[in-house]
């Protein structure tokens, strides 16, 4: 009797994992029912669970490896990254980083990583960009998406197929340096019309958490207006323009440095952002697969044990059968 | 003050800031001793691929992987 009891236990845990027929498990408890047993078990089959854990081992010694990739990789890229940002800090302070310019013409440059497991980076960045579409649009705007990277173009396909202008992937293939994102921003130049560019990335602030970021960088003729018009660029005018070009050529030619500065210094940190969800996520998987591995292990001693009394019990019941 | 003089050419021949100071950085790269010449050039690798979009469907894709970026 109480074997049977605990036959019926044990296939109650083992019924998730392989049961073959689940109107099996009920019947059996109500009617004799000779249950299929497995070659060689006598009682309790563990194997399920021990094929489980060893499972969950392996997951845990992956999730490991990745979690150390992730931080030796990380280390290296947050140093670069920390560096990039006096590129872009002298252009915010010349020409400003105005996102409420209302302008005609927006292009909103996503920037996501290629490879997954790296958190809710790519979600956060989808939907600031989703959201800043929203904002800008009205009667005579238009808005178009520059993507980067595999994750975001995924996501923004589903819905905004339309406003897609270019996508770009593979950005991580070399290690990322000035000379690659350079002639990226060069190819985002030739191909769109702009009069805004905004790019949306996430600035790394620590290992856990990453600020969703926006951009702004204006068109020279955007910039000539507010600073004429005295608005927030109206300091502009302050500064004087030597040599012999005029002020235009050398406002296209500063937006356009700026813009290829700022997007080395978004795509760096968005990288590192990137490495660091991605530590934080392998840790807490990690973290995860003990705690199962912990309760599975529980279950499979709780259950071994129970065997061993089982067979205790009939031993001595059968003994003192014998004598009496 | 030859920058001056030279702006409208390369701009008239479809170049941007970035194309230009592009070029002048790698002549400098190459104007170094070795073995920093060939550290400094390897270090600037570019590989993408890009794929630009027209009313929702992907146009054919092309991909960038350059070793040394104008190179001459």
């Amino acid at each position: 009797m109480a074997m049977a009891a605990l036959r019926r236990e044990g296939r109650r845990f083992a019924t998730p994992l392989l049961s073959p027929n689940p109107a099996n498990a009920l019947r059996s408890s109500l009617v004799p029912y000779e249950e299929p047993v497995l070659s060689g078990v006598r009682c309790i089959s563990t194997q399920v669970v021990r094929n489980r854990m060893k499972s969950v081992k392996n997951i845990q010694k992956i999730t490991k490896a990745m979690k150390m990739v992730a931080a030796s990789k990380l280390r290296a890229i947050q140093t670069r990254a920390e560096n990039s940002r006096g590129l872009w800090q002298p252009f915010t302070a010349l020409l400003g980083d105005t996102p409420s310019v209302d302008v005609k013409k927006n292009v909103i440059i996503t920037i996501s990583s290629d490879k997954g497991l790296c958190g809710g980076i790519n979600s956060t960045s989808v939907k600031i960009s989703r959201a800043l579409h929203k904002l800008n649009s009205g009667p005579e705007k238009e808005n178009k998406y520059v993507v980067l990277g595999e994750k975001a173009k995924a996501q923004l396909v589903r819905d905004s197929k339309k406003d897609i202008e270019l996508i770009m992937t593979e950005l991580q293939k070399n290690p990322l340096n000035y000379t690659q994102v350079s002639v990226i921003a060069d190819d985002i130049l030739k191909n769109v019309e702009f009069d805004a560019l905004r790019i949306v990335y996430n600035k790394f602030q620590s290992v856990v958490s990453f600020l969703p970021t926006v951009s702004t960088i204006l068109s020279p003729e955007v910039v000539e207006r507010e600073a004429e018009s005295g608005g927030k660029l109206g300091e502009l005018d302050l500064y004087e323009v030597e040599g012999a070009e005029t002020k235009g050529e050398v406002l296209q030619n500063l937006a356009e440095f700026q813009f290829s500065c700022v997007m080395f210094n978004a795509v760096l940190e968005n990288a590192t952002s990137e490495q660091g969800a991605r530590m934080s996520a392998m840790d807490s998987s990690s973290r995860n697969a003990g705690d199962m591995l912990d309760r599975l292990t529980l279950t499979y001693n709780r259950t071994r044990q129970a065997s061993i009394t089982t067979e205790l019990i009939e031993i001595i019941s059968g003994a003192s059968a014998l004598e009496g | 003050m030859a920058s001056n003089a030279a702006a409208p050419f390369w701009r008239s021949a479809g170049m941007t800031y970035i194309t230009y100071s592009n070029l002048c950085a790698n002549l400098v790269r190459n104007c170094l001793k070795e073995p920093y010449k060939t550290e400094a050039l390897s270090r600037e690798k570019v590989h993408y691929s890009i794929s630009k979009w027209v009313d929702g469907k992907p146009q054919k894709p092309s991909k960038y992987s350059l070793l040394c970026l104008y190179l001459f």
